[in-house]
């Protein structure tokens, strides 16, 4: 008896590749909930009966809801229509691409157009086999085209069929309104880039003297020393020698591209530098703190470039370089007790009225939804020489500006709102 | 070392100046497997023979200007229907007015190639004047004759803006054809091409011509035989 079951098995196995139908070519279509299928076909006594068709569309797709099935008349009776299908069942071949089956008529593509949300299948028998081809409104050539072999069995002729062109899942078809208003609406891709891009951000960050990827023995010297008597370092190249190099910074900014291209942004940066006091010097018992405070203005001229990664986020890398100016405004004060300070305490450093440095970094924006951004940037700043000296013919002869060479790394992050005209 | 430098320098030329350039002239249907061997058919000959700078022509070859586009058009489609009974004894003439019926189409042959012509419509089968149905048709879509033409002034579309130089000297007599073979039972193009002849002349004369319309009858023949998809 097992024996039995496993020939016939093994019958059924080989002989299924003879039922089995054959598909040239499919680009998946749409599958409509509800859908209306329309057939077309030149044969006097149609292969499949229309209502039938519908149920085998049910038993073999669940989710295909109530089609309504029907012949198509209207095309069996246009000559245009006509000529059409009789070229095509001459041209469906197996292996032949379903660009080679393209209606070319003008007429019959405008009638393959004005389809909507219907489906037509194209049903035509030749010899022991059913040629089949899928068309929707998205194309003038079929969408799915094959063959299945012929049975007289109608019913199981239509679940054939069914199972090999409206398998897959189906989508609820659209209203009227819901249309048109697709027929009108953008690519979701298409996007003009706008004339000007602006935004506004608050961010922080990180700032240190070291660049990271170079030797620790560039910055040694000013990062380690330390303030002697109120003045005393080892140098007085960088502002570094005297305050803390490494502290986190407050920044606010705005800025904007022309033609997602070129761009320009103004920023302003705060940050508290403490005073790097010799903890040895029993000359600093007097005091309670001493900090400098850095404001900085800059602006930059900026290169981006714009790219639609999904449909609600766009990516911005930019580069930029710009110019800054630097203001250290002091914050010291005596511990409570102490009525006079020392000679040393009056006689302390003093830093440049303004210092000015270039900066020059990259970075990325990250914008959801059109508006509302996250950006991320890195990059170099340096302040400078006095701005206000000229260089004269005696520079040699006058004491060094103190922090003529003052650079740092900075990282930092903000939350920004963009807008376009 | 020099001839290495050389070899750079071209290289370098070549890259800067996009050199090779190269065009696709022609396109089989997947479905053309055999060349078509002694017999043929042809449609479209009757008008598409077209002569450009024609009173230059006509001065050279002693016609008169009002009639050397006649003349010559006649004078050709007589010729190429002579050579191409060379190749295809067989020969069926089917006046063009059964292909003017149908509408103007384009067929893509490379990214930037379209030609242009009159293809019978799907399901729509051309007869001879006998009723038959010849199997295979050459349908000959136009052929430019002039002097020192260039294909992709006429087919690449990113270049047919441009306006050709005015020239005071011609070396060559030159021929574009554009053609398609037919197949007319399934109705689908086997093959479609653009080709280019080029005869030298000192002073153009019939002899030219001929040799020009040879010329084209064999680059057909060659083309045809060369698209067979195996």
């Amino acid at each position: 008896m097992n024996k039995i079951h496993l020939l016939l098995i093994l019958a059924l196995l080989l002989a299924a590749p003879l039922f089995a139908g054959d598909v040239y070519s499919n680009s998946h279509p749409t599958i409509w909930k509800d859908g209306e299928i329309l057939i077309w076909t030149l044969d006097t006594y149609p292969v499949v009966d229309p209502k039938e068709f519908c149920l085998s569309l049910k038993r073999n797709n669940t989710g295909i809801g109530d089609p309504k099935c029907r012949l198509l008349g209207e095309w069996e009776r246009d000559s245009i229509a006509v000529r059409y299908a009789t070229w095509l069942k001459a041209n469906m071949e197996p292996g032949l691409k379903a660009e080679y089956l393209r209606a070319r008529h003008p007429a019959m593509v405008a009638k393959i157009q004005s389809i909507e949300d219907k489906t037509v299948l194209f049903m035509a028998k030749d010899g022991d086999n059913v040629l089949v081809a899928f068309f929707d409104e998205t194309a003038s050539e079929p969408k799915i085209a094959g063959k299945v072999r012929y049975q007289d069995d109608k019913i199981a002729l239509g679940d054939e069929i069914a199972s090999l062109f409206f398998s897959g899942p189906a989508k609820r078809r659209l209203s009227k309104e819901e249309r048109q208003k697709l027929a009108t609406e953008p690519d979701e891709y298409y996007q003009e880039v706008p004339n000007f891009k602006g935004w506004v951000g608050v961010g922080g960050g990180y700032a240190q003297a070291k660049i990271p990827l170079t030797p620790d023995d560039w910055y040694d010297s000013h990062i380690k020393s330390t303030v002697r008597n109120y003045r005393i370092t080892k140098d007085s190249a960088s502002l570094w020698n005297f305050i803390d190099d490494s502290e986190p910074y407050l920044t606010l900014y705005a800025g904007g591209t022309w033609y997602g291209f070129i761009g320009a942004e103004i920023v302003y940066r705060y940050s508290k530098h403490s005073v790097k006091i010799d903890k040895k010097d029993t000359i600093y018992k007097e005091l309670d703190y001493w900090d400098f405070s850095q404001h900085s203005i800059g602006l930059n001229v900026i290169l981006s470039r714009s790219f639609d990664a999904t449909k609600w986020m766009n990516i911005t890398p930019f580069a930029f370089l710009g110019f800054q100016y630097c203001f250290f405004v002091e914050d010291i004060g005596l511990k409570s007790g102490v009525d006079e300070p020392s000679r040393y305490y009056k006689t302390r450093i003093e830093f440049e009225d303004a210092y000015k440095g270039a900066v020059v970094g990259i970075g990325s924006q990250f914008i959801f939804a059109k508006h509302y951004g996250v950006s991320f940037r890195t990059g170099i700043s340096s302040r400078g020489f006095n701005m206000y000296s000229d260089p004269s013919p005696d520079a040699a002869a006058e004491p060094t500006t103190i922090g003529a060479s003052t650079i740092d790394w900075f990282i930092g992050g903000g939350l920004e709102y963009h807008w376009m005209l | 070392m020099v001839r290495r430098f050389l070899g750079i320098w071209c290289l370098l030329f070549c890259l800067l100046m996009g050199c090779g350039t190269s065009y696709q002239w022609s396109k089989s249907h997947p479905a053309y497997h055999q060349a078509p061997a002694g017999t043929l058919a042809v449609i479209g000959s009757e008008n598409a023979f077209l002569l450009t700078r024609s009173s230059w022509f006509a001065k050279k070859l002693e016609i008169g200007a009002d009639s050397v586009q006649v003349t010559m058009r006649i004078f050709c489609e007589k010729k190429f229907l002579q050579e191409l009974t060379q190749f295809y004894p067989t020969l069926t003439k089917i006046p063009d007015k059964d292909l003017q019926v149908f509408p103007e189409e384009s067929q893509r042959l490379d990214e930037r190639v379209f030609m242009k012509g009159r293809l019978p419509e799907q399901g729509i089968s051309l007869k001879d004047s006998a009723g038959n149905i010849p199997p295979l048709l050459l349908i000959l879509h136009e052929v430019i004759i002039g002097t020192d033409l260039k294909r992709e002034d006429y087919f690449d579309y990113a270049l047919m803006q441009n306006e050709s130089p005015e020239k005071k000297t011609s070396n060559n007599l030159s021929a574009i054809a554009s053609y398609t073979l037919w197949d007319n039972v399934k109705q689908r193009p086997l093959f479609s091409a653009v080709d280019e002849i080029q005869i030298p002349i000192q002073k153009p004369n019939l002899g030219n011509f001929e040799q020009m319309t040879a010329g084209i009858v064999q680059k057909i023949k060659e083309n045809l035989d060369k698209g067979v998809v195996r």
